[in-house]
């Protein structure tokens, strides 16, 4: 579903990746693990093509990152769930309002947006919290609104960039737990994060990235 | 499609709601630069109407020679009709100078006299031009040639003076207008990219979610003419309460009452909601 295919995407910094070859499957959960600053959301990133590679090719999907036009990069990113560190909720809306943007974005009718919303919050049990805003919520809810937001446009695959560097170890466990429930109901998981104890023991594939360098 | 084009006008409209510190600032920031067009403009007007109403006050008195007999005066009456330039002439015969002598003197001047030496003559109005300057010399000058007219008397002075200043007062209105106008753009242009500028997040998270450029876009244009319409509105009513002001103390010391156009204030809302729609979309862009 997901290739990379000898990619190279290095900053003036010297920060990046360096000929980073492998594949994502259908379903898959994979781990990318590394310290700050290793290249992780470089690799997030050339994914949802904001920013594409100096050399080499990536695939996803359809999408060729060599091929691709300015105005598919929606189309693609509708295809592709993110979660971040900081959550990157809008703060003057409401968790209802925030989860819905995908579906607006794809132009999906108010009343088929309200059961999917409805249906996302419940879920994942923040079905209570969905007239709250998020500075209203803790941290680890504020991440499974996050997470909900991903998850409503049913994408092929949730990019998770460092998706508990800002909870506590037990919302991190629920985070992650969650995310576990999601790949087993067929999406596939791209999960970054420094914090190698944390998953080393679920059972899932590692990738490990240092100073740009991607080893399986 | 028609949801996501009801989903973006609502939230243009939201957008303005949940934004409505800076949203204010910036509606009074455009009302407060478009209060100054406006002023500008109605200043423009309404010293035109004052040119005007001058300008219909123009009247020349023109006499003929004692020896003009009344058909002879008709004939000049018609050569005088006939010049460029003239609205009306009106003529005037011993008789109807003698009445006019003794409706303003009140006495007849054959009581006085025993014949009437008031000359044969007319009183010429002249036409408006629609734009520029009045010239009189060159009329004055024509009626002077034409045989038989002894004599043209008109307030030259006045006249000269107006239309010396005429022209280059509407120079002057329309370039101070401009460069109001100009500073106004710059301000409705400045003030939507800092509104935006703050709202910078709100546009990276709708394109990671796939939004496209155009939806991105939609809703800040109809912030942008909302806020133009707001902002014009708020401009249309500062400036009337001004002139109504005015009027009240003018009608201590005059009957002139200063106009305010609603024409003006329509053709203003559309220009300023057409720079603050053009403002968005350009700051807009710098996010995409």
């Amino acid at each position: 579903m997901i290739s990379f295919k000898g990619v190279s995407s290095k900053f003036d910094s010297g920060a990046g990746i360096e000929n980073a070859t492998f594949n994502i499957d259908r379903g898959e959960f994979l781990c990318i693990i590394g310290p700050t600053g290793a290249g992780k959301t470089t690799l997030l990133k050339l994914i949802y093509m904001d920013i594409f590679p100096d050399k080499g090719i990536v695939n996803i999907d359809k999408f060729s990152s060599d091929k691709i036009k300015r105005r598919n990069i929606p189309m693609l990113r509708r295809k592709i769930g993110m979660v971040f560190q900081k959550f990157e909720l809008l703060n003057d809306r409401t968790v209802f309002d925030n989860v819905a943007i995908p579906l607006h974005v794809q132009g999906i009718g108010i009343k088929a947006v309200k059961e999917e919303v409805e249906n996302v919050l419940d879920n994942l049990g923040i079905a209570d919290k969905r007239n709250h805003l998020p500075t209203e919520l803790s941290g680890g809810e504020q991440q499974i609104v996050s997470l909900a937001r991903a998850l409503v446009k049913n994408p092929l695959i949730i990019l998770a960039d460092e998706p508990t560097g800002n909870l506590d170890p037990a919302a991190s466990l629920r985070v992650i737990k969650l995310l576990e429930e999601i790949n087993d109901n067929g999406t596939a998981i791209l999960m970054a994060t420094h914090n190698y104890s944390m998953v080393k023991d679920r059972g899932h594939r590692f990738l490990q990235i240092v100073e740009g360098e991607v080893r399986g | 499609m028609i949801d996501r084009f009801l989903y973006l006008v609502s939230e243009g409209f939201r957008s303005l709601w949940r934004t409505k510190t800076t949203a204010l600032a910036t509606i009074s920031a455009i009302g407060i630069a478009a209060s100054f067009v406006v002023f500008t403009a109605l200043l423009g007007e309404n010293l035109s109407s004052i040119v005007k109403l001058a300008r219909s006050q123009y009247e020349f008195q023109i006499f003929f020679n004692d020896d003009i007999d009344n058909n002879q005066a008709i004939q000049i009456n018609n050569k005088i009709s006939n010049l460029e330039g003239i609205q009306s002439v009106n003529l005037i015969s011993k008789e109807d100078a003698a009445d006019i002598f003794k409706h303003e003197f009140g006495e007849d001047i054959f009581d006085l006299l025993n014949y009437n030496p008031l000359p044969t003559g007319c009183v010429v109005n002249l036409k408006q031009p629609t734009e520029g300057r009045l010239y009189v010399d060159p009329i004055i000058n024509k009626i002077k040639k034409i045989k038989g007219v002894s004599e043209v008397r008109y307030q030259g002075r006045l006249i000269s003076v107006i239309e010396r200043y005429y022209e280059g007062f509407f120079v002057a209105i329309t370039a101070l207008a401009a460069a109001i106008l100009f500073g106004t753009v710059i301000l409705i242009s400045n003030t939507i990219r800092l509104s935006i500028y703050a709202r910078r997040d709100l546009i990276r998270i709708l394109k990671l979610v796939g939004a496209t450029d155009r939806f991105v876009r939609f809703p800040f244009m109809i912030e942008g003419l909302l806020e133009g319409f707001f902002g014009s509105f708020f401009a249309a009513i500062v400036s009337y309460g001004f002139v109504e002001g005015g009027n009240y103390f003018l009608s201590l010391f005059t009957h002139y009452r200063i106009r305010w156009d609603f024409d003006i204030v329509i053709i203003l809302t559309i220009v300023i909601m057409m720079f603050s729609f053009i403002g968005s979309i350009r700051a807009v862009r710098k996010f995409l």
